[in-house]
């Protein structure tokens, strides 16, 4: 092939080629709205065919959780950004959630608004220091800020507003409701459930909208060559620090979710444990799709309910941890996902034998 | 006046004086060539220029105005734009998604014209990183056309290339800066694509200038054939 072959119909008939891919583009995005939709609808179905109680709390639980593996996915997708401080994020905003119900005699609305926007807060601030660095850097960097709100959370100092080591009880000022729901009814996971669901899918979509945009597109950028993207004009701070704190966001709005639904914020919230599993649960449903993180967390949560045989949790998630990563690098999605990939870059390749 | 003038520009590292002193000045529809030896400078000083190092002293202007300690992002978006001697691509993007991202970003008006200059045309679907390291290099050097920029600083655009298609890159070049008018300097290795291409050549040895002027008066400069180029020129 020479280097400059002159510039031949391929070039027009790949400029005529442009409207369509931004067609394309638009109906992609009407099919993504479509499912989103779809699983809403579907996801509302769940509490009429699973009747137990404990199954039901797990899956709340699960919903709430997975927004912020949500973030993390979004994260590492987007950036090459592996975040160990979302648990903070989300832990910050639940606290943030029983000090303005129990302290200040907020109602639960006011309370998670305030909770998403006080978790959203702490983002900018610790992505303000953060967002600069990256692999090892960013991610110890995030654990070591998460863990200094840890440590806070846990000072004496502290007792009147998170409840220190004892962890805090919420409680409400008169008849509080929260989309209709009463205080018993919150922590009943069948009637939290919409709630929780709703908020994981609309969350969802939101991203992956964020993600096919210009934005995401930048971000995209400035993962593969942070240097070329100043050098071609682009600000890499401000995007960079702008996914940090949408995907804290994201987090807080489950912390602060979260906190309704149990009505207790145990001091463990802000620990290294739970901003890990979050990670870990995330790397598991696989990293290169948005649903990935959130199957993660769902199989994740149930598996460390059901399979805690005497107590050794953590051994047997370390080990499917290392089977994952070896057989299936890519995640449970990943590996779904592959005989898809393949069967299209075999057709594409056959497309363009055809052409030649 | 100039539309881009390096004066005086020095770099440091620690005791080392990696640059001493240097000028440039580029006009439009000039295409500056810039050779010496390994280690004579020659990236330094294009890094320098383009705002990737600290300028220890010395100035950069941009139509007379101090841009020496602009950033990177300024500088692109008042119209100075490098290339990388490293293929500075975004790897994982199309050709098209990368182009039209830097597009945006820079208000190019018409980007078909920049692939179809740089005959792209074939590759814009397609991954970077799957194809050939020769088409790379166009890529790289198309992300610093993309936006009608007034000032081009190319750092070593046919590194790696095989002999055919360095001439064809550098005379692609020439053509480039002839057709849109822009002020364009070009660090080389290619000797010979240098003199055969470039209106003025400054030539650099031990981080400074041994001598600026026309091909011709280049390869008569006694300095020159001394330290660089040999009895053979």
């Amino acid at each position: 092939m020479t280097l400059y072959s002159t510039p031949d119909t391929d070039a027009v008939v790949a400029a005529e080629n442009r409207p369509k891919a931004l067609h394309r583009n638009r109906k992609g995005r009407g099919i993504g709205l479509a499912i989103g939709a779809g699983l809403l609808l579907i996801g509302l179905v769940v509490p009429y065919v699973v009747n137990d109680n404990f199954t039901m709390s797990l899956l709340v639980t699960s919903s709430l959780m997975s927004l912020m593996a949500l973030g993390i996915g979004f994260l590492a997708r987007y950036l090459g950004l592996f975040s160990l401080g979302h648990g903070a994020f989300y832990g910050c905003a639940a606290y943030a959630v029983a000090i303005a119900t129990t302290n200040w005699g907020w109602g639960p609305l006011p309370a998670v608004i305030f909770g998403t926007v006080f978790g959203a807060l702490v983002a900018l601030i610790i992505g303000v220091l953060v967002v600069r660095a990256s692999g090892f850097g960013f991610l110890m960097l995030t654990l070591a800020l998460s863990q200094a709100l840890y440590q806070m959370s846990n000072q004496t100092v502290m007792r009147p507003l998170t409840g220190a080591h004892d962890g805090k009880l919420i409680t409400y000022t008169g008849n509080a409701t929260f989309f209709g729901l009463s205080m018993s009814d919150m922590m009943d996971p069948g009637l939290f459930w919409p709630v929780a669901w709703v908020a994981l899918v609309v969350t969802g979509v939101i991203l992956w909208l964020f993600g096919r945009s210009r934005f995401g597109t930048t971000l995209e950028g400035i993962r593969e060559n942070e240097e070329r993207m100043r050098f071609s004009g682009f600000n890499t701070f401000r995007p960079r620090l702008a996914a940090f704190v949408l995907t804290g966001a994201a987090a807080s709005l489950g912390g602060a979710l979260f906190a309704l639904n149990v009505g207790y914020i145990s001091p463990d919230i802000l620990s290294f444990g739970k901003a890990g599993d979050s990670l870990v649960a995330a790397l598991i449903g696989g990293l290169g799709t948005l649903v990935g993180p959130v199957l993660g967390t769902f199989l994740f949560v149930y598996a460390q309910a059901n399979f805690n045989f005497g107590g050794n949790i953590h051994l047997l998630t370390g080990v499917l941890l290392i089977v994952v990563l070896v057989f299936a690098p890519g995640g449970i999605t990943g590996a779904l996902t592959k005989p898809y990939r393949y069967w299209r870059a075999k057709l594409t390749q056959r497309g363009k034998g055809a052409e030649k | 006046m100039s539309v881009f003038e390096g004066s005086g520009v020095s770099v440091k590292y620690g005791a080392v004086t990696a640059l001493d002193s240097v000028d440039i000045a580029l006009e439009p529809g000039i295409l500056h060539g810039v050779i010496g030896p390994n280690g004579a400078g020659k990236s330094t000083f294009i890094d320098a220029l383009s705002g990737r190092k600290r300028v220890s002293s010395g100035r950069v202007t941009l139509d007379g105005e101090d841009i020496t300690r602009r950033s990177p992002r300024w500088r692109r978006g008042h119209g100075v734009s490098r290339s990388f001697q490293r293929t500075s691509v975004f790897g994982s993007m199309t050709v098209r998604e990368q182009l039209e991202m830097v597009a945006r970003k820079n208000h190019e008006p018409d980007l078909d014209d920049v692939i179809e200059t740089l005959a792209l045309g074939d590759v814009t679907e397609r991954v970077c990183s799957e194809i050939a390291y020769g088409t790379q290099r166009l890529v790289d050097l198309a992300i610093s056309l993309v936006g009608r920029p007034r000032v081009v600083l190319l750092d070593e655009p046919c590194a790696g290339l095989v002999a055919d298609e360095s001439a064809q890159m550098l005379t692609h070049v020439r053509t480039l800066c002839k057709e849109r008018n822009v002020a364009a300097m070009v660090v080389e290795h290619d000797v010979d694509g240098v003199f055969g291409n470039c209106d003025v050549i400054t030539v650099l040895n031990l981080g400074k200038v041994l001598a600026t002027g026309t091909p011709a008066e280049i390869r008569a400069d006694e300095t020159v054939i001394k330290a660089y180029l040999g009895s053979a020129a």
